[in-house]
């Protein structure tokens, strides 16, 4: 994953002034620079202000990224960084209150690789999602509901006989294991662990 | 993992990771959106080489937690931006002293213009409640941009 080519295209491209490619780039990676936040427990406005100091030192960093593909290693610990900062002077300034405890301070490195590897692997498969058929990102979409759609609605709103939506929804995730985006996913996969994944969920 | 993820296991991963994008604010992604106004700014880029109040670590953007007074130096190759805070305004100094224009940018894009008289000395008052740079143009055509600030 670390040589992800798109990631080293979005950030050439990016760098030389393709205003789309930064926005794919945010859109790819702002959940990975939000759920950090989110673990330093900050308030709304503590988050803004981390993201918007984090994308612009990207945007100030872009042309000298030495190595483009190590992107979001580079979000999430300049993303941590920051939220110690603000945690760090909202503590000072007492702000917090009593509600601070040390482990709001240690974000440890581990849960950090960690916020890494699962970022890097929910953007291949929304990548991935993005290139299947309309149909297959309809009835997945519909599976993936919370409460999942039962195999009657699924029928009544697109269509598909009743005997068919199980044979169809095992292509479409076939297509979306062979898709170009999840092949960049290398060996660093097996490590993860999936989070409170209900199957069929 | 391709072949290593059964169909379940491929489900609940997409569901994850579509509600982890889903999660994020929509403001939040627009803010790092409209970053991008920043991409290549004919500027130089001033560092802050000083700063009273932390004293210790060089950092893109500074804060404090009270307004009292406080001496900043941004320096680039060409000029030094010294700031002084007081308790109403940001009093600062380009040296070499020359005159100029200096601009303040917010973070949500405004920016407002002072003069630099011919002793390189400018006030930006009020202080900006919120982040913000400055970018000094002087009549020499340097032009330089500071990191961001925080007061």
């Amino acid at each position: 994953m670390r040589d992800d080519p798109q990631v080293v295209a979005l950030v050439t491209r990016a760098s030389g002034g393709d205003q789309g490619a930064w926005h794919e780039l945010v859109d790819r990676y702002a959940p990975l620079v939000y759920t950090i936040c989110t673990r330093y427990r900050l308030s709304n406005h503590d988050i803004e202000d981390v993201g918007q100091n984090v994308w612009l030192l990207l945007v100030e960093q872009l042309g000298k990224l030495r190595e483009p593909a190590a992107l979001p290693g580079w979000l999430a610990t300049t993303t941590a960084r920051e939220c110690l900062r603000v945690v760090t002077a909202a503590n000072k300034s007492g702000r917090l209150g009593t509600g601070l405890d040390d482990s709001v301070l240690f974000v440890d490195d581990t849960a950090i690789d960690e916020e890494i590897l699962m970022a890097e692997r929910n953007a291949a498969l929304r990548a991935a999602f993005a290139e299947l058929p309309p149909r297959c990102q309809q009835l997945l979409s519909m599976l993936l509901r919370d409460p999942p759609c039962s195999y009657a609605e699924i029928h009544a709103e697109l269509g598909i006989p009743v005997g068919s939506i199980g044979p169809q929804r095992a292509r479409c995730l076939d297509r979306l294991r062979r898709s170009s985006a999840l092949a960049a996913l290398g060996a660093n996969e097996s490590k993860i662990n999936i989070r409170g994944g209900e199957p069929g969920a | 993992m391709r072949d290593g993820w059964d169909d379940e296991r491929l489900l609940a991963a997409l569901g994850e990771a579509i509600r982890a994008s889903q999660a994020v604010p929509s403001w939040f992604v627009e803010t790092g959106k409209n970053a991008f106004a920043w991409h290549n700014i004919d500027a130089e880029l001033a560092q802050l080489t000083y700063d009273s109040s932390t004293d210790m670590e060089r950092t893109a953007a500074v804060r404090s937690e009270t307004a009292s007074i406080r001496a900043l130096t941004f320096t680039s190759a060409h000029l030094s931006l010294e700031l002084e805070v007081t308790e109403n305004s940001l009093l600062g100094q380009i040296i070499p002293p020359r005159p100029g224009a200096l601009e303040i940018h917010t973070r949500a894009g405004e920016i407002s213009t002072t003069e630099v008289d011919e002793i390189g000395c400018f006030a930006v008052d009020p202080i900006p409640d919120s982040p913000f740079r400055l970018r000094c143009r002087t009549a020499d055509g340097t032009d330089v941009l500071t990191g961001w600030i925080a007061i």
